[in-house]
């Protein structure tokens, strides 16, 4: 990982929150939901410019180098602007999983296309189960002369449709290893599904005898660290998404005339604001904390992610729902951008795993270190 | 790390090297808890933040956190207090020069206080006292009735919120005083609180006196002193000093766990749900706090502050939720009958105390959308009028 200092982040931070401000504006969302794929490849194009497609490769491989602490604060726009694409598929699950490769060949293949946008990856985790862990994968990998040969189903894998290379995360005679296979090879087929949040697109992905290339040194373990990044990097968005429908929400408590008052005056409503300004607050420092210590390998790092992955998730869930009644009929109607961050919330809270997951894994994580 | 703090640090650890045995728990040199704290008074530990000739060493915020920090770390008492000395602060913001040079070196050197704020007819609306202090000559002559008073019965002083002037609106005319407590015409009975505990007390006045030189601020600018000693009440309680401290393990993690443990819950799926959420609240109110505390190190203010006592009301009751659950029917008995009972049971009546102490819940809720939030104030009928029109006269 590169030394990145504050000022240096600072600065991605505002970079990536200004172009965010210019070219992903709610209009923009809306005008990507529409489209078939979900993807603006001008968007992407601008990001990749920006350096951010690049900001977990290592250097040798055209990255920046960057790391969970840059990742977080970077996710945080994210999320408040509802980034729609590849950029959580691609720039951070793939770049995250090839950085845990030992396999100098595929890395040098596959990083420098992704670090510059030029090339899209999608990672596929996990089956119908959408457990996203090991028991939960469905995909099977047989040798079969120099190379591998995939048969099964991966599900719910983000960003398939646009993606230029596939990683497929798959059980073998020796355990789990992964995969790199272009998604129209013969053997493959790549099913886009419609999804209840429109800038995220999910595809399922039935392969029968489909040929693979190994990438090397990628075991059960790897695909966890790799998945710790994707937990960051999702905490960071979810804790971005819920301050920024947060913000609209009191905005709106603030402006809205009812009873002759601005209803941000009654209680029912201030109340219920400021409970949910201790949900937003204490996802920001979650996710924050998950990051530093991932970043630091420190020993709770397991605590801290697993607490920012039910804590973000259940914060914007709560945030995102509530903001909706907060605003009353205006905010059931599908041009305010309330239900925009409902759907994200319901979505997010899904990837990688539940919340109640997680919080199973925090207690484990708790009893071990006692 | 800034070379100012750092050098700041090294002096702070050096000096305490120096002159606090950290084994024993007290200055090297001997003497009492007293003595060390004029120690450290007049190494200008107390108030680091403070300016020189006001027994401080002029210090920034993050040098300050530093100083704080190391006397912390060996458990010496003393350093800091421009954060935490509720008297010291008000007196400082607001008191005269006379006074100031008269209480505040008493004050950081450990005089006992209490808090003469509530009264049986202003509780949330505190506003609303009735307790009156009239001016006669050099001093002024208080009656009047104040409740949830902790420590009244050992305090040398008393900080008192009273009525000065009842022809102007209620936050208008009060003042703000520091009270001797040891004098006739005050009189301390204890409350007995759900607990079974006796830690606040009624305080009746009945002609007392208070120099006029020991009111903090002017006539009628009480309301804004108390505001501010509250603030920094409410920074601290918002740290969990409402807390158990006696009893079962002062680890609230390692004791959920233990309990469901010991009760052989801790297989339980359910149970594990809600046992990883009451930890997960605490230590996002820790990690809240930390990060408030660096923003603030770094010269921001933090919004997160103001939160840290509603937060931690939701901790207690939370973790008395759990607790009462892992115990199940075991939780109807109590003292030797059930230790653990005893604990969980003093726990679920104690959390009330953050949850109603220095600002209920419902207060919090509102002094969050108002003041971090911006959101409009709450109507009161009687803001803008005279307070011997207002109902809490009139009856």
């Amino acid at each position: 990982m590169t030394m990145i200092d504050a000022d240096e982040r600072a600065a991605i931070r505002d970079g990536f929150a200004r172009l965010l401000a210019e070219r992903h504006r709610e209009a923009d969302v809306r005008r990507i939901m529409a489209t078939d794929s979900g993807h603006d490849p001008a968007l992407w194009q601008a990001i990749s410019d920006m350096g951010l497609t690049a900001l977990l490769v290592n250097p040798d491989h055209g990255g920046i180098g960057a790391g969970p602490v840059e990742l977080e604060a970077v996710m945080e726009e994210a999320g408040a602007a509802l980034l729609a694409g590849p950029f959580l598929s691609s720039a951070v699950l793939a770049a995250g999983l090839l950085g845990q490769s030992n396999d100098a060949d595929a890395k040098a293949r596959l990083l420098p296309g992704i670090a510059s946008g030029e090339a899209i990856a999608a990672v596929a985790l996990t089956g119908e189960a959408g457990s996203w862990t090991p028991v939960g994968v469905n995909v099977t990998a047989r040798r079969e002369g120099d190379g591998w040969q995939l048969d099964g189903t991966a599900a719910f894998v983000l960003s398939a449709n646009v993606a230029t290379v596939l990683l497929v995360v798959a059980r073998t005679a020796d355990g789990i290893g992964c995969f790199e296979i272009a998604p129209d090879a013969i053997g493959i087929d790549v099913q886009p599904l419609e999804s209840w949040d429109r800038t995220l697109r999910f595809s399922r992905i039935l392969f029968s005898g489909a040929k693979a290339v190994q990438i090397g040194g990628i075991d059960e373990a790897a695909v966890e660290r790799a998945l710790d990044l994707g937990r960051v990097a999702l905490a960071g968005e979810q804790a971005g998404a819920a301050r920024q429908i947060f913000e609209i929400s009191v905005d709106y408590l603030k402006t809205r005339v009812q009873f002759g008052r601005q209803i941000g005056g009654f209680q029912a409503l201030k109340h219920i604001a400021a409970d949910l300004l201790i949900e937003v607050e204490s996802a920001t420092s979650a996710a924050r904390a998950a990051a530093e210590a991932l970043a630091s390998d420190a020993p709770d790092k397991d605590r801290l992610v697993n607490l920012a992955a039910f804590a973000c998730a259940d914060a914007f869930s709560e945030v995102a729902a509530t903001a909706i009644q907060m605003h009353g009929g205006i905010a059931f109607t599908w041009e305010h951008p309330a239900h925009l961050y409902l759907r994200r919330a319901r979505a997010d809270a899904q990837l990688f795993g539940q919340s109640d997951m997680y919080r199973e894994r925090f207690l484990a994580a708790m009893e071990k270190a006692a | 790390m800034s070379d100012a703090v750092n050098e700041i640090r090294q002096e702070a650890r050096a000096w305490l090297a120096a002159n606090w045995d950290t084994d024993a728990g007290r200055a090297r040199s001997g003497g009492s808890m007293g003595d060390w704290m004029r120690l450290v008074f007049e190494a200008g530990w107390a108030v680091p933040s403070w300016p020189t000739d006001y027994w401080g060493r002029g210090l920034g915020k993050a040098e300050t956190s530093a100083v704080i920090g190391e006397f912390r770390k060996v458990g010496a008492p003393g350093a800091g207090q421009d954060r935490t000395n509720i008297t010291a602060n008000s007196i400082m913001q607001f008191g005269s020069e006379t006074l100031k040079r008269k209480m505040i070196p008493e004050f950081l050197t450990g005089a006992s206080m209490c808090l003469l704020y509530s009264e049986p007819g202003a509780g949330s609306d505190l506003a609303a006292v009735r307790t009156r202090a009239d001016r006669k000559g050099d001093v002024y002559v208080v009656s009047g009735q104040k409740l949830w008073t902790s420590g009244a019965h050992r305090a040398q002083y008393g900080l008192l919120l009273a009525r000065t002037d009842w022809d102007v609106p209620k936050h208008e005319g009060l003042s703000f005083f520091i009270i001797p407590m040891k004098q006739e015409g005050i009189e301390v009975r204890p409350i007995n609180q759900i607990t079974g505990d006796s830690h606040f007390n009624e305080v009746f006045l009945d002609n007392a006196q208070v120099l006029a030189e020991n009111r903090v601020g002017e006539e009628g600018q009480g309301w804004k002193v108390m505001q501010t000693a509250l603030a920094v009440e409410r920074a601290i309680m918002g740290e969990g000093a409402g807390e158990r401290r006696q009893g079962s393990s002062k680890d609230n993690v390692v004791s959920l766990i233990d309990i469901a443990r010991e009760a052989g819950k801790l297989d339980d799926p359910v149970l594990r749900q809600d046992i990883a959420q009451a930890i997960a609240w605490r230590q996002l109110n820790a990690l809240n706090m930390m990060r408030a505390k660096q923003e603030m190190a770094q010269g921001s203010s933090s919004p997160i502050m103001s939160l840290g006592k509603l937060a931690m009301s939701r901790i207690l009751h939370g973790d008395a939720r759990v607790m009462t659950k892992l115990l199940g029917a075991a939780s109807m008995l109590d003292g030797e009958a059930n230790e653990r009972a005893a604990d969980v049971n003093y726990r679920a009546a104690n959390a009330y105390m953050t949850s109603i102490g220095g600002g209920t819940d419902q207060i919090q809720r509102n002094i969050i959308g108002e003041r971090v939030l911006g959101l409009p104030r709450e109507v009161e009928a009687d803001r803008n009028i005279p307070f011997r029109q207002s109902r809490a006269v009139t009856g």
